[in-house]
């Protein structure tokens, strides 16, 4: 909201301010007490879910989907949309995985190569996705859903020439760190995910680029004219949310112990949920990645605690998709009022 | 892809009129060719002897994963005037209305691997899904000695496989009154949905869960993925899956777990075979799948059902088994 202010002060009075204010505050606490009352439920009615483990178990089961909806988050406050990474999840992995297995069938000749390298080529996969991605929007003025849509279908189809369609397993000690990995007892995954959001935290909240990020979203046409480059804030947050996609590939990918060329189906509507869910604006320019984190946390305790209690997983997706709905209609509400 | 195109081309090749005229053209729709299993499959399927001496026209359809794009391929066969079919349909019921047509043109179908709801099928070669169930529960009630509690972990509800092996599964449970299913989910045939619930359900049941009967490998490698995340011994869980990956060879070769084979190569060759015969009526079998099982007699491939026996992979086999994947 600063952000938005900082190109278009706000002109109203004190009392539509305090207003506007309490609106933005119910808006933005409505989903962390949605989620502290979620835990309350569960706390009670289950005893183990409040325990270390269970804990340690909800953040991990987070941390990829969290990192796809803090890029996501920055797509999505500039009126965008990333439908491919999913798809980037999937080729940046089975691209990493190729370069850090002992398989000789499955890898790249000459290798396993130092995972450093194999997590930079992955993030290198996903960036360039995103890079195209970007250009298509922002040079050519094609809509985010199509560009982004035409990259769903081409970065799986090149996944699986890429992979022969086989699965890449036997990965090395190294590059299984990143998914598997613990330090002072917080895995290795949940370490990553903490460090991306700080990261897009501090970005979006306290520097340049965050702010015309929000600018661009919200009022294109004032951002242009207040001089900010439109074009190349558009392209970069695809390269963002590409380069995290890849990352997260990876991190799938360690986790699980192979890279499948079917990875990661359908991940980009877990990642928008989180942002919608986090109360970001998919009318762009209103959001927060704080938002997103919530969010994704959400998503991750309400699937865990009927785990534990042994529902269905039917029902988590019936809930899911209210959540969704719900804090959609909260964010209407919000619009109406202003 | 590749085989998409090798298909494409072979396909163009088909319908130049001077080169079919005494070679069978026979067409294989699978459901998809995304995934090992179907790969190998495939991959049996041209390698075996007819296809290479040059016997057969062979074309692989790769069906996607989706009823409809099978049943285009269907008509396109019917179209190009293929002499048999062998089918691997994405689901058992959505599939027989492709069978009903190429029928209706006389083109003999010959099932494998996955079944359709269809009395109009030449034949059918795949596994019995109900003896693998049984078997791999089986393994793991064993190995706690018929008491304790288990988990399984399904594949996607409804599907024919799931539905089967299921089946197997609880006729083995039955034989061990003193176990207990204390979960009971599916994780959609997905190691990483596997992984997840193992997860929670680790933390749910604490020092309870003694067995965990995976309705295929990738989901049995989650279940190990887990246990080992939660620093957990995993020697301490019998755990069992179905199908044989590359994977769960490995996994066997390191004593985490059993895996029942699915022998994709004697599916694919078994049927080819019978869709040959099917054609040519002096024909006889080339594959040597039939020596291999002789559990499964080839009665001058009239059969309407052949049943390919499943093979546990041990720590004696396996090392044979994977030097078969290089």
């Amino acid at each position: 909201m600063e952000a938005k202010q900082a190109v278009a002060p706000g002109t109203e009075g004190r009392g539509a301010g305090l207003k506007r204010r309490l609106a933005v505050y119910g808006q933005k606490y409505g989903i962390l007490v949605a989620l502290v009352l979620v835990c309350l439920v569960l706390a009670v009615v289950n005893e183990y879910f409040l325990t270390a483990r269970n804990i340690t178990n909800v953040l991990r089961q987070t941390s990829i989907n969290g990192i796809l909806a803090v890029g996501m988050t920055f797509v999505i406050l500039t009126r965008g949309i990333d439908l491919s990474v999913g798809s980037v999840v999937a080729l940046a992995g089975i691209v990493a995985a190729s370069l850090a297995t002992t398989s000789s069938t499955a890898g790249v000749a000459g290798g396993p190569y130092p995972a450093l390298l194999a997590i930079a080529a992955g993030l290198s996969v996903g960036m360039a996705c995103g890079a195209v991605s970007g250009i298509v929007v922002s040079r050519f003025a094609v809509p985010a859903f199509v560009a982004t849509l035409g990259m769903l279908s081409a970065a799986r189809g090149l996944t699986l020439l890429y992979g022969g369609g086989r699965p890449v397993p036997e990965l090395t000690p190294g590059f299984r760190v990143i998914g598997t990995g613990e330090v002072a007892g917080i895995p290795v995954l949940v370490i990553i995910f903490a460090v991306v959001f700080l990261i897009a935290w501090w970005v979006l909240s306290a520097t340049r680029f965050g702010r015309h990020v929000y600018a661009a979203g919200g009022n294109p046409h004032a951002a242009v004219v207040s001089g900010i480059n439109v074009r190349r804030i558009r392209f970069l947050v695809y390269v963002i949310s590409g380069g995290l996609a890849g990352l997260a590939g990876m991190m799938l990918a360690a986790r699980t112990g192979s890279a499948l060329p079917q990875a990661g189906i359908a991940y980009e509507l877990d990642a928008i949920a989180a942002v919608v869910i986090g109360g970001t604006s998919l009318a762009g320019g209103v959001g927060r990645v704080t938002g997103t984190l919530i969010g994704a946390l959400l998503i991750s305790v309400v699937n865990n605690g009927l785990d534990l209690m042994g529902v269905e997983s039917y029902y988590q997706q019936v809930i899911k998709g209210v959540l969704i709905v719900a804090a959609v209609m909260l964010d209407q509400a919000r619009h109406r009022r202003e | 892809m590749k085989k998409t195109l090798y298909a494409i081309l072979a396909t163009t090749a088909l319908t130049m009129p001077a080169m079919a005229q005494d070679k069978p053209k026979i067409g294989a729709a699978v459901y998809g060719l995304n995934a090992e299993f179907m790969q190998i499959w495939s991959a049996a399927l041209e390698d075996h002897p007819a296809v290479k001496e040059g016997l057969v026209e062979l074309t692989i359809f790769d069906g996607r994963y989706d009823a409809l794009v099978q049943q285009e391929q269907f008509d396109t066969m019917i179209a190009q005037d293929f002499d048999a079919i062998i089918f691997v349909p994405i689901d058992i019921e959505a599939g027989a209305a492709a069978v009903d047509a190429a029928a209706a043109a006389g083109i003999p179908v010959v099932g494998s691997n996955t079944r359709v709801n269809s009395d109009k099928l030449k034949s059918y070669v795949g596994s019995d899904d109900v003896k693998s169930g049984y078997m791999e529960a089986k393994y793991v009630l064993d190995k706690i000695g018929c008491k304790g509690e288990v988990v399984i972990i399904e594949g996607p509800i409804g599907q024919s496989a799931q539905i089967s092996r299921l089946e197997g599964n609880m006729k083995a449970l039955a034989e061990c009154p003193d176990v207990k299913v204390i979960e009971q989910q599916t994780a959609n045939w997905s190691r990483a949905e596997a992984q997840t619930l193992m997860e929670n359900w680790l933390t749910a049941h604490p020092d309870m869960i003694d067995g965990v009967i995976g309705q295929n490998d990738e989901m049995a490698l989650g279940a190990i993925e887990a246990i080992k995340a939660a620093g957990l011994n995993v020697t301490d869980f019998a755990i069992a899956g179905i199908d044989g990956i590359t994977d769960a060879l490995l996994a066997v070769k390191a004593g985490d777990m059993a895996s029942i084979l699915q022998d994709a190569r004697a599916q694919a060759q078994g049927a080819l075979d019978v869709a040959i015969k099917s054609v040519k009526p002096d024909y006889e079998p080339m594959s040597d799948i039939w020596t291999t099982y002789s559990d499964m007699p080839w009665n001058g491939g009239t059969d309407a059902e052949y049943s390919v026996p499943w093979t546990p992979v041990t720590a004696e086999n396996v090392d044979a088994l994977l030097a078969l994947r290089q």
